[in-house]
């Protein structure tokens, strides 16, 4: 009951994303930001990781007191702290 | 003696770094601008700070920081000094190196649950000096450290110290008028672990640069080398030689599409997913076999957990700008074959104070069901399991982060940023069916921790 559980989460993943993808591309199509009309998100704030030794810093932390892991980049710690 | 040497090294090595910083984005912040600011004249309170994007506009930008960490209860402390240099070439390419120090010390839980009796346990002298607990035991030559703990504590080692360097380099170029690609690497090594990392990664730009999508391709091989060797899962504590080193190697892959939805939202969305094979157990940790009726230990045995794990998650982050605030929120869930499932939603916002200062107030919520294989402590009356683990980071807890970060824009190209943040985890502390007096005893080990991270970042042309 575990097994086949887990499994149909297992798949269940891959077509959360696909649904996420598509909708987010059909937006895109939508909406098309001039390069002229980029002075919000050329701020330093919009940027997706403005500070990263605090973002490195925070990973590390929860990387090594969590039992999760990845997300924003491919998996992987390179310490033997977890 | 070698504890206190060793604190007063790694503080040296952080003062030392942080004033050599000082001293050059002092100089820096000196010298005359070279290259006029373009945006001198606008009106908007924020833009003087964050058009710059001159922190990125130089060739070259060197980012410093040290973390500062502490658990509560004397548990782990860790100073972390990393400095960073990227370097930007003039047709687009861009390398960054890394070198970090990470120096360990304090306590961390064995894996025990907690009794009413005082404790005593062994484990291979090597790991550390001689704590507040601990009495050396000459058997065997040594090699072997007996500790005490008292009635009704969580059981630590308070001998733990380590000491870790990490190096890491990434480059990164431009394909085609539309298309990047990256390569990476990594080195990391400590008395008993040593990592090696690399990885590869390809984006394409799509409708007029508003829609990018993106792939990478990590992989990471791991050898744990434990003091006195590996030991073989569920056998009985010991400070005995035991077996040999181990490996595991990683495979990992991540795919995401970033997506401008209008002229101050962003969004990314990625799935990632990753494959552990080899050894995942902690060579140090044991988990306690009780009595049924007393709920007195026993005896105790090394954990014993899976060699395979299959992880996968799904994270969405958003920027969101509106005048002198910018939001960020992002949400992860995560599933992964030991059975963990969590879900983590992060929020902070970020608002302009004047053309010099900003502050950003963030929330953290994690959530995490415990792995299949979890048990806070084993029965004697019943028969072993497969696998077992009584690691708290394996077990069901929720966790909040309160931070905040203040950031002083002290020149055009000169950034100085302080970073400060409370974790602390909560669970179960009493389980039901615990027997005897085990039944009072708290055995939620999570963790409560305060850091602080100082940094400056500059760039120079």
């Amino acid at each position: 009951m575990k097994n086949s559980t887990l499994s149909h989460r297992a798949q269940l993943a891959p077509r959360a994303v696909a649904i996420c993808v598509a909708s987010l591309t059909v937006l895109g199509g939508c909406v098309a930001v001039q390069p002229w009309d980029r002075d919000l998100l050329a701020k330093q704030s919009m940027q997706l990781n403005p500070h990263p030794n605090v973002l490195a810093a925070n990973e590390h932390i929860y990387f090594s007191k969590e039992g999760s892991s990845g997300g924003r980049t491919s998996d992987g710690g390179g310490c033997g702290c977890n | 003696m070698q504890l206190k040497r060793q604190k007063a090294g790694a503080l040296r090595a952080a003062l030392g770094l942080l004033t050599a910083n000082l001293l050059v984005a002092t100089a820096h912040a000196q010298a005359p601008e070279t290259v006029p600011i373009s945006h001198s004249s606008t009106t908007d309170s924020d833009e003087d700070y964050e058009s710059g994007s001159d922190l990125n506009s130089g060739r070259t930008r060197i980012d410093s920081a040290v973390l500062f960490y502490q658990e509560a209860g004397g548990r782990v402390r860790a100073i972390e000094p990393v400095i960073s240099a990227t370097l930007n070439g003039s047709g687009g390419e861009v390398l960054n190196l890394r070198v970090t120090s990470d120096t360990l010390t304090g306590a961390t839980p064995n894996g025990a649950t907690p009794s009413r009796l005082t404790q005593t346990f062994v484990t291979p002298a090597s790991t550390g000096a001689s704590g507040r607990n601990a009495s050396s035991n000459s058997e065997s030559g040594s090699t072997i450290r007996q500790y005490k703990v008292a009635p009704h504590v969580l059981p630590v080692d308070d001998s733990f110290q380590d000491q870790r360097w990490a190096a890491d380099i990434a480059y990164s170029a431009p394909w085609g008028e539309q298309a990047r690609v990256s390569v990476g690497g990594g080195f990391s090594t400590e008395h008993d672990y040593t990592s090696y990392v690399g990885n590869v990664g390809l984006s394409h730009d799509f409708n007029q640069h508003n829609t990018t999508l993106a792939a990478g391709l990590n992989l990471e091989y791991d050898q744990s080398k434990p003091f006195g060797g590996t030991p073989t899962p569920f056998t009985s504590m010991s400070g005995t030689a035991k077996g040999g080193d181990k490996t595991k190697s990683v495979v990992g892959a991540v795919f995401g599409v970033t997506q401008v939805i209008n002229r101050g939202w962003l969004a990314q969305l990625n799935y990632s997913i990753g494959q552990t094979n080899g050894y995942q157990n902690d060579p140090y940790r044991i988990i306690s076999v009780i009595n049924p009726t007393t709920g007195d230990p026993s005896r105790y045995l090394y954990e014993g957990r899976p060699d395979r794990r299959l992880r996968q998650s799904i994270y969405l982050d958003n920027k969101i700008a509106l005048g002198p605030t910018t939001t960020d929120f992002s949400a992860r869930a995560y599933h992964d074959s030991w059975g963990i499932d969590s879900i983590t939603l992060e929020a902070s916002e970020r608002l302009q104070l004047g053309q010099q200062f900003f502050i950003e107030p963030g929330l953290r919520y994690y959530s995490q069901t415990a792995a299949d294989f979890f048990h806070d402590y084993l029965l004697s009356s019943q028969a072993l399991p497969t696998f077992a683990s009584s690691d708290s980071r394996l077990d069901r807890f929720h966790a909040m982060t309160e931070s905040i970060k203040l950031g002083f824009k002290s020149s055009p190209t000169t950034e100085w940023y302080v970073a400060l943040q409370d974790y602390r985890q909560s669970g179960s502390s009493h389980r039901a069916g615990a027997p005897g007096a085990l039944a009072t005893e708290n055995l939620f080990g999570g963790a409560k921790a305060t850091s602080v991270l100082f940094g400056v970042s500059f760039a120079f042309w």
